[in-house]
């Protein structure tokens, strides 16, 4: 009994936490539940490339989707429009300027050496770019702490590093990032190898942002033309703002319906299996603000399906237990064997559930990824409430004694013992289902 | 007065078939009709299609949206998207608050459905402006439907595996074909709808399909699960078959309850909800239905017919 009391504090303290993280931290909700910001932006012609192509729109178009994706959002779109424009719509959730920013820069990374042009030294191309580079990453100096931005070259960029400097030796490399001279080394030795550094160009070195961005837009590639953004508006919900307000209301009847439908069907362990739903909402709800989830409609789908799984498992449970009363055992026994005897197949479905969900969230995108992740979270946090906090408040409300009344479960007193003969379960067999 | 499922399973299977088949031609129809030729009729987050945008001189509330909606589904202009862009301060002028941005499919040249858009939004908001008219393409790529099949096949092998370990090898390939089952007939029924009433898919249409094959697995695993208990206690006492009735029976009240419940929140977005969710609704309320049927009625017919079929061969 000492147990049970603990455990039902356990459950109190969880369910306070979750609380205390609904109530501090934000919702995230995607794009077509509540709308966010809407850029266009629109492709520049340069000197070097008067005319822009379809070909150059698909790239750029994959460039800055590969820039959104970077900044960790769900469910932003980047859609097409006309002949030289892209509209990239960002949930609210995410910090605009910062957006901005990512998607504006060209991120056009150029290693130049000094050369006669027109009779004046100016730096000039030496041919070797961002394109050459494998990956990029913030480390920080290991002589004076400063944070530099590490560049690794692949197998064609690291030959053409080697030799560049075996050409510069003794003379300045200049390191440029989107036109603007970042730094400018001298060369003292040939280097092989394929990595570099390019450390901030000020006297305090690269602020941790400034080199953190300079990588991530390294890694997700320049962008073939300069684009511009020509508009900024806010938007509303893609599925529409008056189909989400109707349908938060019928979300709202669907659930009521079925807690009516648990107390009515399987009373008193109906009533506590509806409990159990509310701290199963309150803790899966927590854990998408703490994670933190953007929660779409795909989301809110693996959602109700998990609400439904969980249910089924209270189902089972009740189920067995009411089979076990009528086969004529004691109260205790017939709660504890519903539970293990459910717990099979409880077990084994929700392990498929998440194996799948596991494939799915690794190899899918976006729908597939927002669906796979709040089911898999649904289906963990349900083995905890279905099973462990059902099985606790029935044993604190029913206690060891007798059936005293039938009618808490929906029986009627000739019910029991008018079953089929139960057969005795080992009980940690019966909880892993091994067969004899 | 019980039913005997095991041996009326040869009807059970033309059951499904009967079920099936006409889902399966209206597919192989829509595949060669349809100049996408794709076997469900696909909406503009596939195909991409036309936008128009409407500068309006109002606040546009929100709410005011399900009203245009209606308008413009009584004026033939099918499953809109529509969004209202608040236009931010310092880009407002002449008086420009809003734009009521609708996408819809692609609008040919010479085409009456511009001038009945602008029709209904001037009667909607006084005077609308029709301030850019573009096309744009498709959110939803055909590479997003090529990795979603490789990721579900992957899933599918995982689950295989997984149940062969915890049941046996037969048992994981009926719960499959089951999953097959379910989700043959929901796409069936949409390409019917296509067919019939036009009714296009987007990607939400895949999230609901996810979820009928996360739901299909599940309730056929809860009734495997109770032969295999059974058959640990009666295997010499009842043969398979009536070890399987048995199973099904027990089970029964759970099944119907469980979908009953999952059905009854459904039906409630069904008939309450947003108009912009109800096809998505309808494929998940659908797919729970027939999945619990496939699972009390077809998975465990066929894993029944399997082991039959087994012991006849050894027999002879």
């Amino acid at each position: 009994m000492k147990n049970k009391v603990k455990l039902f504090w356990f459950i109190v303290l969880v369910v306070i936490t979750a609380m205390y993280f609904i109530i501090t931290r934000p919702t995230k909700l995607g794009l077509d539940l509540v709308g966010g910001s809407r850029l266009v932006l629109e492709a520049q012609t340069t000197q070097t490339m008067p005319v822009i192509t379809q070909d150059m729109m698909n790239s750029l178009q994959f460039a800055i989707e590969n820039r959104v994706n970077k900044l960790g959002v769900a469910e932003t779109v980047v859609q097409r429009q006309g002949d030289k424009r892209l509209v990239v719509e960002i949930p609210d959730v995410t910090d605009l300027d910062k957006a901005k920013q990512f998607i504006g820069e060209t991120a056009e990374l150029e290693f130049k050496k000094l050369a006669m042009v027109n009779g004046k030294m100016d730096w000039v191309s030496t041919g070797l770019t961002g394109k050459d580079l494998n990956k990029a990453m913030v480390s920080s100096n290991p002589n004076n702490g400063e944070w530099v931005v590490s560049l690794d070259f692949n197998n064609e960029g690291a030959k053409k590093f080697a030799d560049l400097t075996r050409e510069l030796i003794g003379k300045q490399m200049a390191i440029f990032f989107n036109g603007e001279l970042q730094s400018a080394p001298n060369v003292n030795e040939t280097i092989t190898g394929g990595h570099a550094q390019i450390t901030g160009g000020g006297k305090a070195g690269f602020a941790y942002e400034e080199a953190k961005q300079m990588v991530d837009l390294l890694n997700a590639g320049a962008l073939p033309v300069p684009a511009k953004i020509i508009e900024e508006n806010t938007v509303g919900p893609t599925l529409g703002a008056d189909s989400i307000a109707r349908s938060k209301l019928a979300g709202i009847i669907g659930i009521g319906l079925v807690m009516l439908f648990m107390i009515a069907y399987y009373r008193l362990p109906g009533l506590i299996a509806n409990i159990a739903l509310c701290i199963y909402g309150v803790i899966l709800f927590a854990l998408f603000k703490i994670i933190p989830v953007t929660l779409t409609l795909a989301g809110i789908a693996g959602f109700i399906l998990s609400i439904g799984m969980a249910v089924d498992a209270n189902i089972l449970i009740f189920e067995r237990t009411k089979e076990e009363l009528k086969a004529g055992r004691t109260l205790f026994t017939a709660i504890n064997s519903g539970f293990d005897r459910a717990f099979t197949s409880i077990f084994d479905s929700n392990v498929t559930t998440i194996i799948s969900c596991v494939i799915l969230y690794t190899l899918g995108t976006s729908i597939v990824k927002g669906f796979a992740l709040t089911l898999a979270l649904g289906v963990a946090v349900s083995m905890f409430t279905a099973i462990t906090v059902t099985r606790n408040f029935m044993h604190l409300i029913f206690g060891t004694g007798d059936l005293t009344h039938p009618e808490w479960f929906g029986l009627k007193k000739s019910d029991i013992g008018d079953s089929y003969k139960a057969v005795e379960t080992k009980r940690e067999k019966a909880k892993f289902g091994i067969l004899d | 007065m019980k039913l005997d499922i095991v041996k009326n399973k040869i009807w059970f299977l033309c059951l499904s078939a009967i079920l099936l088949a006409p889902g399966i031609g209206a597919m192989i129809y829509s595949s060669i009709t349809y100049p996408t030729h794709t076997p469900l009729k696909v909406g503009i987050d596939y195909t991409g299609g036309t936008t128009l945008q409407y500068g309006v001189n109002t606040a546009a509330p929100n709410e005011k949206i399900g009203e245009l909606r209606e308008k413009l589904a009584a004026n033939g202009v099918d499953n809109p998207y529509l969004q209202v862009i608040n236009v931010s301060a310092d880009n407002q002028k002449e008086g420009l608050k809003s734009i009521i941005s609708i996408r819809t499919k692609f609008i040919e040249e010479g085409s009456d459905v511009t001038d009945k858009i602008t029709k209904v939004m001037n009667e909607e908001y006084n005077s609308a402006d029709l301030m850019q008219v573009s096309s744009v393409g498709a959110t939803l790529g055909s590479e997003l439907f090529k990795n979603a099949v490789i990721a579900l096949s992957l899933a599918i092998l995982g689950i295989i595996f997984y149940l062969t370990m915890r049941f046996q090898f037969d048992y994981a390939l009926a719960a499959i074909l089951g999953l097959v089952h379910d989700v043959l007939f929901i796409l069936g029924v949409f390409s019917i709808m296509g067919l019939v009433w036009d009714v296009q898919i987007d990607g939400l249409f895949i999230t609901a399909l996810l979820t009928v094959i996360g739901f299909s697995v599940h309730d056929t695993i809860v009734v495997f699960d109770r032969v295999r208990e059974n058959l640990k206690y009666y295997s010499k006492k009842m043969s398979f078959g009536e070890i399987v009735n048995f199973s099904i029976h027990q089970t029964l009240a759970r099944s119907i309850n469980t979908s009953l419940t999952t059905v009854l929140t459904l039906l409630a977005l069904y008939l309450f909800g947003g108009v912009t969710t109800r096809d998505f609704v309808l494929a998940m309320m659908l797919g729970i239905i027939i999945g619990t049927y496939s699972s009390i009625f077809f998975c465990a017919s066929l894993v029944d017919m399997w082991r039959e079929g087994a012991k006849k061969k050894q027999a002879a």
